[in-house]
């Protein structure tokens, strides 16, 4: 008995003990002092200007200072009462969510077809459907323009649909990826097993492989929403005054002047994307965000 | 892998079996149809209007294509201004110090990432590198403006402090470009990695280490090498992002470095020359296309198809 604590005392050293091992390198995988310096630096290379937005936002001046002047509201209900940039965080929040429904539609549907069914050409394919994502958006934006307008057939030209089919092709090939991958990942004889215990097909991917590419599909669903909700080379080209997404009118108001109620809206953003962030990591693994393959 | 498991079997099938399996491949059929209907009428045929009118005859104002007249007047007058292909080579340049600036900044985090043992930890750096990619790039680029400008956050304290009696150019050039496209495209390298150096068996490394190898040396010659279809992954997707960006080098060149998606804009939506900035729209595109050749060429060849 004692015998057996002592060995779970050695195993589980206290918690100084363990933050010690840590320190020198020993109880994780060493990772050189250097990786970390370097780490460190690109993580603050990511997040300041993150940072920088949300406290211009929630600055009381007119502009950022160092140290800053103090936090107030002002810029964010000069956002909420603001015609231009309150429009275009709505439109830009539902131009999102219908692109998001219908290319984790599409998008999951495509991905069990091509990696469930072996056809001559498959990679092919495969690489096809990531193509939208090596074409620049400016250049996709301007090939669909000029299509819309010289095949009126479709009535797309300068409308919310032909916005949303552009969008479409550039969020797609995340959701196809993080979907195929979650099917790779899943041992398709469990749905099989199912199968031959007799439910019909339907039923067993809806019970047995869905829950199992649950989390690749939520992936592909925030990145098409998220894709969407920023994307900017693409609606340059496609939007018009009635339909102007977020990126769009800040960019407006940003080539002529710093407007702090950019910022306001920015921290709006920000919020939205951490907030689905955090929902997703509760729901989901982030790991499955890994396994895209652009290429 | 998969792709063997899923072969048709070889061995002899009852006709019944074997009709309700084509059936079933048939209904199978259905789940590709929207995807590839949106992909082939909105983006096939999109590209091929527009790779048609990119050898029309340039002029201005004219919006159509024609199949009868087809010349290499628009790539010819590319090829022969300066201003033009000097901002194919700018944006080719960009693109690749980009692609190298993200490796040596990413893959140390995607390694610190990729070998975190405590899962909260782990999840917590995944949420702040999506995050940060995530934001809209507009939003990001506005942060750096207030940080780099003129009368940025960093100019205004140096110059308050009077350790600097004018502004520091850190933006409005090529380095507030680059720090733009580094910022832009880094997640997508450091994505790529993350997995890829994951799936990197842990007891290669530990059996470098326990024949005497340095910690650096186990790196250079394990997980590095190993890692190089991320590394490659990586460097391909960030080169495409930074070569076709428009917004970034436009806020944070400040019209001053000129790529080629400035060129393309300008002659569609200020000249009015469609026809032109087709041409040079379609010559971007095949820089993309033949970097992500070139890559497959050199995965096959070098690594057996391992990327």
């Amino acid at each position: 008995m004692s015998d057996a604590g002592a060995v779970v005392a050695e195993l589980i050293p206290p918690e100084q003990g363990g933050k010690k091992r840590r320190e020198d390198g020993i109880d994780a995988p060493e990772i050189p002092l250097l990786f970390r310096i370097i780490a460190t630096i690109t993580f603050i290379y990511l997040l300041l200007p993150v940072v920088i937005v949300v406290l211009s936002g929630l600055n009381s001046g007119n502009y950022l200072t160092f140290p800053p002047e103090g936090l107030s509201l002002r810029w964010v209900q000069a956002f909420l009462t603001s015609d231009v940039f309150l429009p275009a965080y709505l439109f830009s929040l539902r131009l999102a969510f219908s692109v998001m429904i219908v290319s984790t539609l599409f998008g999951t549907m495509a991905a069990i077809f091509l990696t469930r069914v072996s056809f001559p050409g498959r990679n092919f394919v495969r690489a096809f459907f990531m193509a939208p994502l090596l074409l620049p958006g400016l250049v996709l934006g301007l090939a669909l323009y000029v299509y819309y307008l010289n095949v009126p057939f479709f009535g797309l030209s300068r409308t919310f649909g032909g916005m949303l089919i552009g969008h479409l092709l550039v969020t797609m090939p995340f959701v196809i990826g993080t979907v195929s991958a979650a099917l790779y990942g899943f041992d398709r004889s469990l749905e099989e097993a199912a199968r031959s215990l007799g439910a019909n097909p339907f039923k067993a991917f809806m019970s047995i492989t869905l829950p199992n590419i649950k989390s690749g599909i939520t992936a592909g669903a925030l990145f098409a929403f998220i894709v969407s909700f920023g994307q900017f080379d693409l609606s340059l080209m496609l939007s018009t005054p009635n339909n102007t997404p977020l990126p769009f009118a800040m960019y407006n108001s940003l080539r002529y002047q710093f407007e702090p109620t950019a910022a306001a809206a920015g921290v709006f953003a920000i919020a939205l994307v951490v907030v689905s962030m955090v929902l997703t990591a509760r729901i989901t693994n982030l790991s499955s965000f890994g396994g895209i393959k652009f290429s | 892998m998969a792709s063997t498991a899923a072969q048709p079997p070889s061995v002899v099938v009852p006709q019944g079996e074997k009709r309700t399996r084509d059936l079933r491949a048939n209904r199978t059929v259905l789940l590709i149809i929207p995807a590839a209907f949106i992909f082939i009428v909105f983006f096939v045929a999109p590209v091929a209007v527009m790779l048609a009118m990119a050898f029309n005859p340039s002029e201005v104002g004219l919006v159509g294509f024609s199949l009868n007249d087809l010349t290499l007047e628009t790539f010819v007058r590319f090829f022969q201004k300066q201003l033009y292909w000097g901002s194919l080579l700018r944006s080719v340049w960009l693109a690749v110090l980009a692609a190298a600036i993200a490796l040596v900044l990413g893959y140390p985090l995607a390694y610190l990432v990729a070998k975190e043992q405590r899962p909260g930890r782990a999840n917590l750096y995944m949420i702040l590198i999506l995050a940060s990619m995530q934001l809209d790039l507009i939003i990001r680029m506005y942060g750096f403006m207030i940080l780099l400008g003129d009368q940025g956050l960093i100019n205004d304290t140096l110059m308050r402090t009077g350790l600097i009696s004018g502004p520091l150019p850190l933006m409005y050039n090529t380095l507030g470009v680059v720090i733009g496209m580094v910022q832009l495209a880094l997640p997508f390298m450091i994505l790529s990695l993350i997995g890829v150096i994951q799936g990197i068996n842990p007891s290669l490394e530990e059996a470098a280490r326990s024949l005497g190898a340095s910690p650096w040396k186990t790196f250079f010659s394990i997980t590095f090498p190993m890692s190089m279809p991320g590394v490659m992954a990586g460097s391909l997707l960030v080169f495409a992002i930074a070569i076709g960006s428009y917004a970034v080098p436009v806020l944070m060149g400040g019209w001053r470095v000129v790529v080629m998606p400035m060129h393309i804009y300008q002659q569609v939506n200020e000249v009015g020359n469609w026809r032109f900035g087709a041409a040079i729209a379609c010559i971007l595109f095949a820089v993309s296309l033949a970097v992500v050749f070139v890559y497959h060429r050199y995965t096959e060849k070098y690594m057996g198809g391992l990327a």
